[in-house]
């Protein structure tokens, strides 16, 4: 529904949309979730932070945007918010993807690998990722394309072309083809 | 190309059909879960205004152990600049709910906002942190170095340790905010790089 459309039919309740958000979004956001939280217990609050943050959001909803972009929006903004407050508490840098290509990583000379080790890697790579880089990273693997990724990290469509190619050069270096088929 | 076509597609699928716990939440739910998370923030926020206050209280003593008038004047100083510390840090500080607007700023918008708003902290402590307490300070140790309480022999020199200590961890905080400003800015410009 356009902006248009959405303003002169009737509004939907902000519980509904939250509703069709929860069902259509549900997975995602808990793949989101994981993304940006490697303690199993503060994840599931910072889950629910984003669950009540989107319930809350939808009070100004106007069909500005799709409702993929709006909920991955404050999905984001939310985990976002949650990493600036984690890194005051916390050790280590985060950085970006030209960087973490160019680090070494340990694990590469593993061979017998399964998926849930290959998960496991890439959820490591991720979170030692800035927030920015992440959420490109992320949309790609959710398998978004440019132009969706663009509208909703507000990154330019050139510069969200670099991540991407960057995103999968990064990857190739990371995880053999074998690797991923657990050979 | 094909080879790096299937790679990718198989990185989507391994990201993509990972288990998850399945969270469910009803409305009902989310309201309740809403309503304890303000109440939590107002208890953070009632903490850090009794924390202010026990700090009033403390300094109260010492205003209202002493007949010299100076030392008064001090010790007030001291007192409004704790408070106007308290004040700022509650309305500048972190502990704040996430604004329900989260959907109308894109990432790059709102990571900027969270990035600018933590610098402007950082880079204004010598206003609002450390500069608010010097006319204070200065007025008690002045007082102290007119009434000498303890009888030292050496007063003036004592003081002006006391002073020059005072200043040197006022110079450290004040370096190392502003070094962690400057590397907060240094990540904003990136951020404003990536607009174009």
């Amino acid at each position: 529904m356009d902006q248009a459309a959405f303003q002169t039919a009737r509004r939907p309740r902000p519980d509904d949309l939250y509703a069709e958000a929860a069902a259509a979004f549900g997975a995602a956001l808990e793949r989101l979730a994981r993304a940006y939280e490697a303690d199993p217990e503060v994840r599931r609050d910072l889950l629910q932070e984003i669950h009540i943050a989107l319930w809350r959001s939808f009070a100004g909803f106007d069909g500005r945007c799709s409702l993929r972009t709006w909920v991955y929006r404050v999905a984001h903004n939310a985990s976002a918010s949650h990493l600036v407050r984690q890194r005051r508490t916390k050790a280590g840098t985060l950085v970006g993807l030209e960087e973490l290509a160019s680090m070494p990583d340990g694990a590469e000379a593993e061979s017998a690998a399964d998926r849930r080790h290959t998960l496991g890697r890439l959820v490591e790579m991720i979170h030692r990722l800035e927030p920015l880089d992440r959420q490109v990273m992320l949309a790609y693997l959710e398998g978004m394309d440019a132009a969706s990724i663009a509208e909703i990290t507000g990154i330019s469509s050139r510069n969200v072309a670099t991540k991407i190619h960057r995103t999968k050069q990064l990857l190739a270096r990371r995880f053999q083809e074998g690797e991923l088929h657990g050979q | 190309m094909a080879n790096e076509t299937a790679r990718d597609d198989e990185m989507k699928n391994v990201w993509q059909s990972q288990e998850g716990e399945g969270l469910r939440m009803s409305l009902d739910e989310i309201r309740l879960k809403a309503e304890k998370q303000g109440r939590s923030i107002e208890w953070r926020n009632a903490r850090e205004y009794i924390a202010a206050f026990a700090v009033v209280v403390f300094l109260g003593f010492s205003f209202f152990g002493t007949t010299d008038v100076l030392s008064r004047v001090g010790f007030g100083l001291v007192i409004a600049s704790m408070l106007y510390i308290a004040w700022h840090l509650h309305r500048k500080g972190s502990r704040r709910r996430l604004p329900s607007d989260l959907g109308v700023a894109d990432c790059l918008q709102f990571y900027r906002g969270e990035l600018g708003r933590q610098r402007d902290l950082l880079q204004g402590v010598w206003r609002w942190y450390l500069g608010p307490v010097v006319p204070g300070l200065a007025v008690v140790m002045l007082a102290l170095t007119r009434t000498n309480p303890g009888h030292l022999n050496h007063i003036v020199w004592v003081i002006a340790a006391y002073g020059a200590a005072i200043a040197l961890v006022f110079l450290g905080v004040w370096r190392l905010n502003e070094r962690a400003a400057r590397r907060l800015q240094e990540r904003i410009d990136a951020l404003d790089a990536l607009h174009g």
